[in-house]
């Protein structure tokens, strides 16, 4: 009954709006939609050419987002670190030493780190993004991608917050808003980490150059690591669907699910608003956001190299704790206390790395000195320090793994908390894939050790 | 000698065990309480349905449809006699007056919060009745009140039975099982009976549900075949018997095995809109009317996803997609191929 | 506000006006909006992808970014612009099909329009389709008294081919209706010269509103009607809020519950109009 006054309603409604938009539109030209629309959908979603158009797009988004951001961030790193850095240094001279080490060596540095990492790509990828979303493809590509996602209980309009998860997890959490369904949006949320982000990029294609395209000739070695990487964030992809599963028969089983669509037409985007609002809303939002939080991370790792306690620092100290977990995970205490260090920007976990690496080993002559991230320029010296820290290839695929597989930066949990409002959810997201890569790190270290 | 440790843990575990309200002792003795209780207001709840549907209630019977033993159900109904809640006189037992208020209050509860977990979750269907079960015995009468409002007082629960209203009577089931029901004539499914779970599950993964028109074509070989919602379904007689119908005059068979649904229409066509099945409850429902989706609309198909689903349809001006499960519950006619020249409308 | 500010110690007017600016600065407060510096108050309301941001967009001066999805402006924007010596602010409420539905989006832009009573509801609605879009348009102007139509995206209904005939529209509407095409700027001197002439008051507004009403509650519909005045004198329309409690809106009572202990803070309970 109070169902029945409902629909008697909105069929009234509807009967008045078609009466009314009957009387005031004529159609003299009798052409109803454009044909370029619609020869255009014919073709990108047609059976054919719809996933390989898709595809092609997608790649292309991508290599232009690596390719273009090499140059612009060696310049902003040769500027902030190469430049500003030691002027930070010489003016900060005045200053105690743990004072200027602790604004100059830790802040500062981590949040130049984090910029000169973070903003090129994100400068180029969300401008792409959002020109392609302006001119009404995404929704298309959610239609073409809609049946697996609702094999896995999951909406199409996944696919949009995912592939934003690969420009930034906290920029995907923030897309899920699209989905207006709630179980389904909890899920896009929640499984977004599982997008390997561009913070985390320069890790995977460190390490699968240093460790796996040196297993084959050289002439191969290119092609080997980038496969590397790429099967790392389709890892991640067919975790997103897996955890999605999961999720969608366990827990979010009561949450309420309703799917739409709407297919808005295409519309020419007009290119530099794009290119404004995009940088503005989305690619400063992120930045700001990110330095907000390496600011103390900065603090917190130069601290942790120059706190002593019981004779050796509070790195070393955490360290020898974390040392033989992460042995069992066939990882290391370094990585693992970069990674807890490093919870506020992952594009800082590689610095860390070798900074700590330095410490444990006592390798003189490298780095800036303790509490003093850094990068090294030739990829041979690098190596070299990580297999002197007792580096393996287990090691490197394990690392590879567990950069894929832990919890979201601080930036994106505190973005689920804010899009979620539910501490319980905002927990679910951050522990659920870092108890997943303990469980796949230390499931591959066994296997690894058993044959080997 | 006792040593003090001793009497200490001997002192820890009486509190543990004798504490008012969270000790041991106070847990167990209210979750006999509450045992007690679920057994009581279930043998009411059957003698009610006996009642209203002109059965005799008996211990035996009692004891069957609780699953107890027949000299256990005679204690519980001594008891339930002794607190003026049933009479048991000549073989068969009669409610009084508080027994018939309670048995009520509980059938109440159960179908509303089946109708809340049909209308406001996404909880699955086959597990409504059993969360019901649970909560009905959980329910105060004021809650049952503010439940009912918040849900906007139905009438009906999901399966289709009556809700019985605050103070009114339970209504006797109506509908015959359906594998009663006449050849070659249209039925309604008026009713699904929701025990047990796995007969139920099964009916519902065929997607039959109250409200579906349905008719009987043959009775042979142990199967009952009919045709409902476009589509045909074969059902052994134990699983029709769960299912009620009510006579449906005024329909042919016909006019059955010419309804058609959303997702049969094919790429170039279009079709009006005749109505939303009553499996479409609660967001998705309200959701799919205002998009657009109400009896009388013209909807045409745009385009369909290189997977095959969804579909996107054009419904007033605008490509809304639907996966097939959503086109399924959507009743058209008049289908018919869009000509050419205004194809592109 | 329209209003003198009321000095402190001052006791509010304690006659019956419900509708004042007094009562309904208080609501527009409890929704969040601060009015201390602006003369009127319009929210801009429309179906998603219809340009309503790009309007928002013009109005302001803004750049507020809202993709080509149902529901991204789950934040409401606001801002604010002048025009002939007085002062507007602007609310941007998220883009919906509906105001019927429980979702979220749906809800804010309703309550806001329902209980915030803005100076003028502008609903932005596209020319090219306009049978849907008048469904959000025919629903607001269920709940308000005061709105104008910007019928947007008149090139793309010019490219489609569609002749829109915006007099008829108005006529049948009832509410003052202006052809846009955001994006270009058309239409955007007249739809300002609208907006200010809707809520100075020098245009008069007479929504449609829906007759049609199922025979088998009509009973019940009036009394309930009569309840709502008598307890809520400053909804525009006391029937249509009935329709919906019979419809089995739980939320849109819980709103009215919420919305009467603000009204009743504000008048007295002296004041005949709550009591």
């Amino acid at each position: 009954m109070p169902g029945d006054v409902h629909e008697h309603l909105v069929e009234a409604i509807y009967a008045d709006a078609a009466r009314i938009a009957d009387r005031a539109v004529s159609r003299p030209g009798h052409q109803a939609r454009p044909t370029l629309d619609r020869a255009l959908d014919h073709v990108l979603t047609s059976r054919i050419w719809g996933f390989p158009i898709m595809l092609l797009l997608f790649a292309l988004m991508f290599w232009l987002t690596i390719i273009g951001s090499n140059v612009p961030s060696g310049w902003i790193a040769d500027l902030l670190v190469g430049k500003f850095w030691p002027l930070l240094r010489q003016a900060a001279s005045g200053l105690p030493w743990w004072l200027s080490g602790l604004l100059v060596d830790g802040m500062y540095l981590s949040t130049a780190w984090v910029i000169s990492v973070m903003l090129p790509p994100m400068a180029i990828f969300f401008p792409m993004f959002t020109l392609l979303e302006d001119f009404g493809y995404l929704p298309r590509v959610a239609f073409n991608l809609d049946r697996a996602f609702k094999k896995v209980g999951a909406h199409g309009k996944q696919s949009m917050s995912l592939m934003m998860g690969f420009g930034c997890n906290a920029a995907g959490v923030v897309a899920a808003r699209i989905i207006d369904s709630p179980r389904e949006r909890l899920i896009a949320i929640i499984t977004n980490n599982f997008s390997l982000c561009n913070g985390r990029w320069p890790t995977q294609i460190l390490i699968a150059t240093l460790f796996i395209g040196s297993l084959v000739p050289a002439h191969w070695a290119g092609l080997v690591s980038a496969g590397a990487v790429t099967a790392v964030a389709l890892l991640g992809i067919g975790f997103t669907l897996a955890v999605s599963w999961g999720l969608s028969r366990t827990v979010l089983r009561g949450e309420v699910s309703a799917f739409s669509l709407e297919l808005p037409p295409y519309r020419p985007p007009r290119f530099w608003q794009t290119l404004y609002t995009s940088l503005i809303d989305r690619t400063v939002f992120v930045l700001w956001r990110a330095v907000v939080f390496a600011v103390p991370a900065g603090a917190a790792i130069w601290l942790s190299a120059n706190l002593h306690v019981n004779g050796v620092t509070l790195a070393q100290f955490l360290m020898q704790y974390m040392d033989p977990v992460g042995v069992v995970l066939g990882l290391n205490g370094v990585i693992l206390l970069a990674y807890i260090v490093a919870i506020p920007a992952n594009e800082i976990v590689i610095p860390t790395v070798l900074m700590l690496t330095v410490l444990v080993t006592g390798n003189q002559g490298v780095g800036e000195g303790a509490g003093v991230m850094f990068e090294l320029d030739s990829p041979e010296a690098t190596k070299n320090l990580l297999q002197a820290g007792g580096w393996t290839l287990l090691t490197a695929v394990n690392l590879m793994l567990f950069s894929l597989l832990h919890n979201p930066c601080s930036t994106t949990i505190y973005t689920i908390y804010k899009e979620t409002g539910s501490v319980k959810w905002t927990t679910v997201a951050a522990l659920l894939p870092l108890v997943l890569g303990f469980a796949v790190t230390f499931g591959v270290a066994t296997v690894w050790r058993f044959l080997g | 000698m006792i040593s003090l440790p001793f009497i200490v843990s001997l002192l820890i575990i009486a509190v543990l065990l004798f504490w008012p309200d969270v000790g041991v002792v106070a847990r167990w003795r209210e979750a006999r309480r509450r045992a007690l209780r679920v057994r009581r207001e279930d043998a009411l709840k059957h003698v009610l349905k006996c009642e209203v549907n002109g059965q005799v209630p008996t211990l035996n019977s009692v004891a069957g449809a609780l699953h107890i033993r027949d000299g256990k159900a005679a204690e519980l109904l001594a008891d339930m006699e002794a607190h003026g809640l049933v009479t048991l006189g000549e073989g068969r037992l009669r409610l009084r007056q508080p027994g018939r208020e309670l048995a009520l209050h509980v059938v109440r509860a159960h179908r509303l919060w089946e109708s809340y977990l049909a209308e406001q979750t996404g909880v699955a269907e086959a597990k409504w009745h059993h969360l019901a079960e649970r909560k009905e015995h959980q329910l105060s009468p004021e809650d049952t009140i503010a439940l009912a409002a918040r849900l906007g007082n139905p009438l009906q629960d999901p399966h289709g039975d009556t809700i019985p209203a605050e103070g009114a009577d339970l209504p006797a089931d109506i509908g015959q099982p359906l594998n009663a029901a006449p050849l070659d004539t249209p039925v309604l499914i008026s009713h699904i009976e929701d025990e047990p779970e796995a007969v139920y599950k099964q009916i519902q993964a065929l997607g039959l549900r109250p409200g579906v028109k349905a008719c009987i074509f043959s009775k042979e070989n142990g199967c009952i075949r009919f045709w409902a919602d476009g589509r045909e379904h074969v059902l052994t007689p134990i699983l029709a018997n769960n299912l009620t119908y009510v006579p449906l005059p005024g329909t042919t068979p016909e006019d059955l095995f010419d309804e058609e649904f959303l997702s049969e229409l094919q790429a170039g066509e279009r079709a009006r809109m005749l109505g939303l099945s009553t499996a479409c409850r609660g967001a998705e429902r309200r959701r799919l009317l205002d998009l657009g989706f109400v009896p009388g609309t013209m909807i045409e198909v745009d385009l369909v996803s290189p997977a095959g689903d969804p579909t996107a349809y054009r419904v007033r001006g605008t490509v809304i997609a639907l996966r097939r499960e959503q086109a399924r519950l959507i009743r058209i006619g008049n289908r018919e191929t869009i000509p050419m020249e205004t194809a592109a409308r | 506000m329209k209003a003198e500010p009321i000095p402190a110690g001052v006791t509010p007017p304690t006659e019956a006006c419900a509708t004042c600016s007094v009562y309904r600065a208080a609501n527009l407060k409890k929704l969040g909006v601060n009015m201390e510096q602006w003369d009127y108050m319009i929210a801009l309301a429309g179906n998603p992808n219809t340009g309503k941001s790009t309007v928002f967009n013009a109005l302001t001066g803004l750049r507020q970014h809202t993709g080509n999805w149902p529901g991204k402006t789950v934040t409401r924007a606001e801002g604010g612009f002048a025009y002939a010596d007085k002062r507007y602010k602007i609310v941007d409420l998220p883009g919906t099909y509906s105001l019927l539905s429980t979702s979220p989006d749906e809800e804010i832009a309703r309550d806001f329009i329902l209980f915030g009573q803005p100076d003028v509801t502008v609903v932005v609605a596209d020319a090219s389709r306009l049978e849907r879009n008048l469904n959000l348009v025919l629903q607001v102007l269920e709940i308000t008294d005061r709105a104008v139509l910007c019928l947007n995206l008149m090139d793309e209904a010019r490219r489609h081919g569609a002749v829109v005939d915006d007099r008829q529209l108005a006529r049948d509407l009832g509410v003052p209706v202006v052809p846009t095409s955001a994006r270009s700027g058309e239409g955007l001197p007249e739809l300002l010269k609208v907006i200010s002439d809707v809520a100075a008051g020098r245009v008069v507004c007479r929504p449609h509103r829906l007759t049609d009403e199922p025979p088998a509650i009509r009973h019940a519909l009036n009394e309930l009607v009569t309840k709502i005045r008598q307890m809520h004198p400053e909804l525009p329309n006391a029937r249509w809020v009935a329709m919906r409690l019979l419809g089995g809106d739980e939320n849109l009572a819980e709103a009215l519950r919420r919305g009467e202990i603000g009204g009743a803070a504000v008048n007295r309970p002296s004041n005949p109009a709550v009591a």
